[in-house]
């Protein structure tokens, strides 16, 4: 029984949403639960279906495998397993298997009866995804749109996807997400160094307090957001880094086609810049 | 169903201010009259100030306040100092760095000189913010680690903007500083050496960067999820583990199999944020002096994925008989 | 404070949903593809604008055809380019230019009032080189205009003026003072799609013949020593070729590779040849033709009006979608017009000032 020293006393029974006692169970360290089963099955199944996939390429090179969504002319249409088919079924285990890792989430928080953050922080994962493979697929009016699955050839979807917008960067909305990245990154090495620099202060001293991590940032920055203010800001960070690319490629295609510099055009032809003339 | 979730806080109290540990060994002093500020207690602490400035503080805000009059000054005079301009046409504007004919010398203030000169005072408010960094956690105790996390930051400015330059024997290599510039040079950096995706440290760096999001959304829920229980407590947490400590580490186990600790959970932080600066200078560094073309390099070590071709096979009518123009 | 805050989120939104209403288009889209399926090549179009193209694109009724009558030469007076074209095919002709190129003005916009021979207007000696150009591209060039060829109208569209023009920009580094010099970037350049990249990639590509291509051949450095800058000239352009066409980067290339010719579509052959025939239209008809046009008309430097992809295509992949309009018009084909006046420039003072190349960011040591 791969336990922690605490961990028994926790493991009670209650908190689940579907199955009551049915699934109710741990298997090694992990909670099963109704929605462990679904995971599992989907997660099992996407996977294989990817391995067939490749054994239907190509190639078996890790960075070339490459599974790609049906062409364009199929449209939102089903197509033949062998020209897309399987990407779509891929496509739904992987939301299957996404939106039971979330809703197991939601039990083993019940369980320990603390917040529900960690699913609610993961269903805007879940968001960005349905997003890139559904929500703009069908506001375009293909699935062909999406992105394959291949480790490289995804990134080969990105760069195009990106091209068909001249110079993606200047998406509005994509200069929010990447400051929000950039900006949740250093605010994670500002907490995790903080934290750290408490628990490890030079030879000899003793571990510091949070008052003295207050003190620091004050002296840093003349304010320090206090401990539990960080972890409020930086899920905020996060997830709006999260939201924010959903947007920016929900709005590139259904909501703008042309190069996305073109776009800033209504801010060079606002009336107020009259006067410079 | 409906729970309080701590995302803020519904009451405020108003305490005595803290003023923070008397400053020894220096001539500043702390600055400023804290004070509450509701707008900030909804999310945090409420109170607002002291600052500590201190020599080094002082230093690097008047180098940083040199390199941005520096860079905005040349941005204004380049729409004739027009004020209605500078702000329309402010993210197209730029302070370019020299042309490439120059090299490494130093050129002309108005041919990039500035531009070396705004480079010059940033870094030097960076290197100063360092040392403050490092001096203002001795001083108060703390260990160093988000001085050295700075560091990090300061490789990739510094990779950018003058190692990679130098070792291109070149300063036209570096970024301009202005806001579309800077991301056009992004994609024609890209362009030049053929793909920026194919270059290895890129995609670490990219790995770093998305990981550590994913990272803090998972710290930050798990520690407001535990919150009823005290879990904003991580120093205290660390060193006399809770049930906020355990329910949070059960949490992982239970979900992923796998679970960090309330201190090693800041230190695979810590890796991640500042891991990816680090493997990003690395992929710049090596982009134009060791690897010309990231696809060519892919293709070469079996990375590249081929598409089966559907155009007539093309060749570049350049090559041809005649094609030349 | 607290009513102060909502206020003033309340306003923010207000402006941000107006932009977005306001500045978006919206769904259905038409999608090309333009590569393998799961690429992310292809181009995407709103049916909307496709239709206002359609509308603004649409050829113009052709008079009637005649080829008849003795030649040009023998009826008229210097008649130095359509000379044995059938009189009847040249009037045709000269009436069909007329209202492409001058409706409002007439034939007294080129030609004297009584002596249509006279040379005096300078319009008149243009018009006689833009025909002579037009017949070059449709002879020398169906590399590029395939058998669709080009008219007066496919730049003109009913101006004296092409809207779709360039002059040449100052040239980059050449400014005095102590402030940053302008060095030909970072300013919204409309004709590249209102990016901050160099605003004028023409002179030193379609005017000049610098090199274009800046993507290293090896994996590893083998002399390549195009700078970073250099290729922020070569992606103008690039994008110039897009927002001309109406098309994006996909049109021609797979980003995977841009240089690999293997990845690339047909249509980037096609673009290629563009370039050889603008560098020749730009340097041996209009170069030529600088002071013989007004000042008013020349550019901030003093330079004519040159040609890019956009003098043509307007925002559309081919030009008024393909139409094949010059077929409707033999003597444009070259049918009947004397050979050498259609290759040979004829002498003019080449006046060009500032014609040099941006040298700043052309050279790395």
């Amino acid at each position: 029984m791969a336990m922690l020293t605490f961990e028994k006393k926790y493991r009670v029974p209650g908190g689940t949403l579907l199955g009551g006692d049915l699934f109710d169970y741990w298997v090694g360290p992990f909670y099963v639960g109704f929605f462990g089963v679904t995971a599992a099955f989907f997660s099992i199944l996407g996977t294989a279906l990817i391995i067939y996939g490749a054994s239907q390429g190509t190639t078996w090179n890790i960075w070339q495998i490459n599974i790609v969504p049906p062409d364009v002319s199929y449209g939102l249409g089903f197509a033949p397993l062998a020209k897309g088919g399987l990407w779509q079924v891929i496509t739904i285990c992987a939301l299957g298997a996404f939106v039971s890792w979330a809703l197991r989430e939601v039990e083993i928080s019940r369980k320990l009866g603390i917040g529900l953050h960690v699913p609610f922080a993961f269903s805007f994962a879940i968001f960005a995804y349905f997003s890139l493979e559904v929500i703009r697929p069908i506001l375009m009016g293909a699935w062909g749109v999406a992105f394959p699955y291949g480790i490289m050839s995804h990134l080969d979807w990105v760069s195009n996807t990106g091209y068909q917008y001249l110079n993606f960067e200047y998406n509005p909305a994509h200069m929010i997400a990447v400051t929000l990245f950039f900006t949740t990154t250093f605010a994670l090495a500002l907490h995790g160094s903080l934290v750290l620099s408490a628990l490890n202060p030079a030879q000899g001293e003793d571990v510091k307090t949070a008052e003295h991590e207050d003190t620091f940032f004050r002296d840093f920055i003349g304010y320090s957001i206090g401990t539990l203010g960080i972890h409020r800001l930086g899920l905020f960070l996060a997830l709006a880094a999260v939201f924010f690319s959903a947007v920016c490629i929900i709005i590139s295609g259904p909501f703008w086609t042309a190069g996305w510099p073109e776009w800033w055009s209504w801010w060079l032809n606002m009336p107020i810049w009259s006067g410079a003339h | 169903m409906t729970e309080y979730q701590n995302i803020f806080t519904r009451v405020q109290i108003r305490g005595p201010l803290h003023a923070g540990p008397p400053v020894s060994g220096s001539i500043f002093q702390r600055e400023g009259k804290p004070f509450y500020s509701y707008l900030m207690g909804i999310i945090g602490n409420a109170q607002v100030g002291p600052l500590y400035l201190g020599s080094l503080g002082v230093a690097s805000l008047i180098s940083g306040f040199i390199a941005i009059e520096i860079i905005g000054l040349n941005m204004w005079a380049s729409v004739g100092w027009n004020p209605i301009l500078f702000i329309r046409d402010l993210p197209w504007l730029a302070l370019e760095p020299p042309a490439p004919a120059n090299g490494l010398r130093i050129p002309p203030l108005n041919q990039g000189g500035w531009w070396l000169m705004a480079g010059f005072f940033l870094t030097a408010a960076m290197v100063l913010w360092f040392f403050r960094m490092y001096r203002r956690a001795r001083q108060l105790g703390l260990g160093t680690h988000m001085a050295w996390a700075w560091g990090a930051a300061i490789w990739l400015y510094f990779v950018l903007g003058f190692l990679r330059p130098l070792l291109m024997g070149s300063w036209g290599e570096a970024p301009p500083f202005g806001i579309f510039p800077h991301l056009d040079w992004t994609v024609s950096f890209s362009l030049r050496y053929g793909n920026l995706y194919y270059d290895p440290f890129h995609m670490l760096s990219i790995v770093f960067l998305y990981g550590s999001v994913l990272l803090f959304a998972m710290h930050a829920a798990t520690i407001l999820a535990v919150s009823r229980f005290g879990g904003e407590k991580e120093v205290e947490q660390s060193v006399d583990r809770g049930t906020a400590s355990e329910r949070a580490a059960l949490f992982w186990r239970w979900t992923m199999g796998f679970n960090a600790t309330m201190e090693s959970i800041h230190r695979w932080a810590w890796w991640f944020a500042v891991l990816t600066p680090l493997t990003g200078g690395i992929g710049i560094l090596l982009t134009g002096t060791v690897t010309d073309n990231w696809f060519l390099w892919a293709v070469k070590h079996g990375v590249a994925p081929h598409y089966a071709p559907i155009y007539s096979h093309a060749v570049d009518p350049a090559t041809l008989q005649g094609g030349k123009p | 404070m607290r009513a102060a805050l909502s206020g003033a989120a309340l306003l923010g939104a207000f402006a941000i949903s107006l932009v977005a209403v306001l500045t978006f288009t919206r769904p259905p889209i038409n999608i090309v593809a333009t590569g393998n399926p799961g690429t992310g090549m292809q181009l995407n179009y709103v049916p909307k604008q496709v239709a206002a193209a359609l509308a603004i694109n649409q050829v113009p009724a052709a008079l009637p055809p005649i080829d008849a009558g003795p030649p040009a030469s023998t009826v008229y007076k210097n008649v130095q380019v359509l000379g044995n074209v059938s009189s009847g095919a040249f009037t045709r002709l000269m009436v069909s230019m007329t209202n492409w190129v001058a409706p409002q003005q007439g034939c007294n916009y080129c030609h004297v009032a009584g002596n249509f021979a006279d040379d005096s207007k300078y319009t008149k000696v243009i018009a006689r080189r833009m025909l002579q150009m037009t017949i070059a591209v449709n002879t020398k060039y169906t590399n590029h205009v395939g058998n669709v060829g080009v008219t007066c109208y496919t730049c003109h569209r009913g101006a004296p003026m092409p809207s779709q023009i360039w002059f040449t920009g100052a040239t980059p580094g050449s400014g005095a003072g102590l402030l940053e010099t302008s060095m030909g970037k970072n300013l919204p350049a409309l004709a590249i799609n209102n990016s901050s990249l160099p605003s004028d990639p023409f002179t030193p590509f379609l005017l000049n013949h610098e090199n274009i291509r800046d993507q290293g051949t090896t994996a590893l450095p083998s002399g390549n020593t195009q700078s970073i800058k250099q290729t922020d000239w070569t992606y103008a352009l690039m994008m110039h070729y897009s927002q001309a066409l109406g098309v994006n980067c996909a049109f021609c290339h797979n980003s995977q590779a841009f240089s690999d010719w293997s990845e690339s579509t047909p249509q980037r052959l096609t673009a290629f040849y563009a370039e050889a025939m603008l560098r020749d239209l730009n340097t041996n008809y209009m170069v030529p033709l600088t002071s013989t046009f007004p000042a008013g008309q020349r550019g901030p430097m003093g330079d004519v009006a040159k040609i890019n992809c956009a003098t043509c295509h307007q925002g559309v992949y081919k030009p008024l979608f393909g139409a094949a309009m010059a077929a409707q018009f033999p003597p444009l084909l070259g049918v009947g017009a004397s050979a050498t006046a259609a290759v040979t420039p004829i002498a003019m003072p080449s006046v060009m000032p500032n014609s040099s190349i941006p040298t700043t960011d052309s050279t790395k040591p």
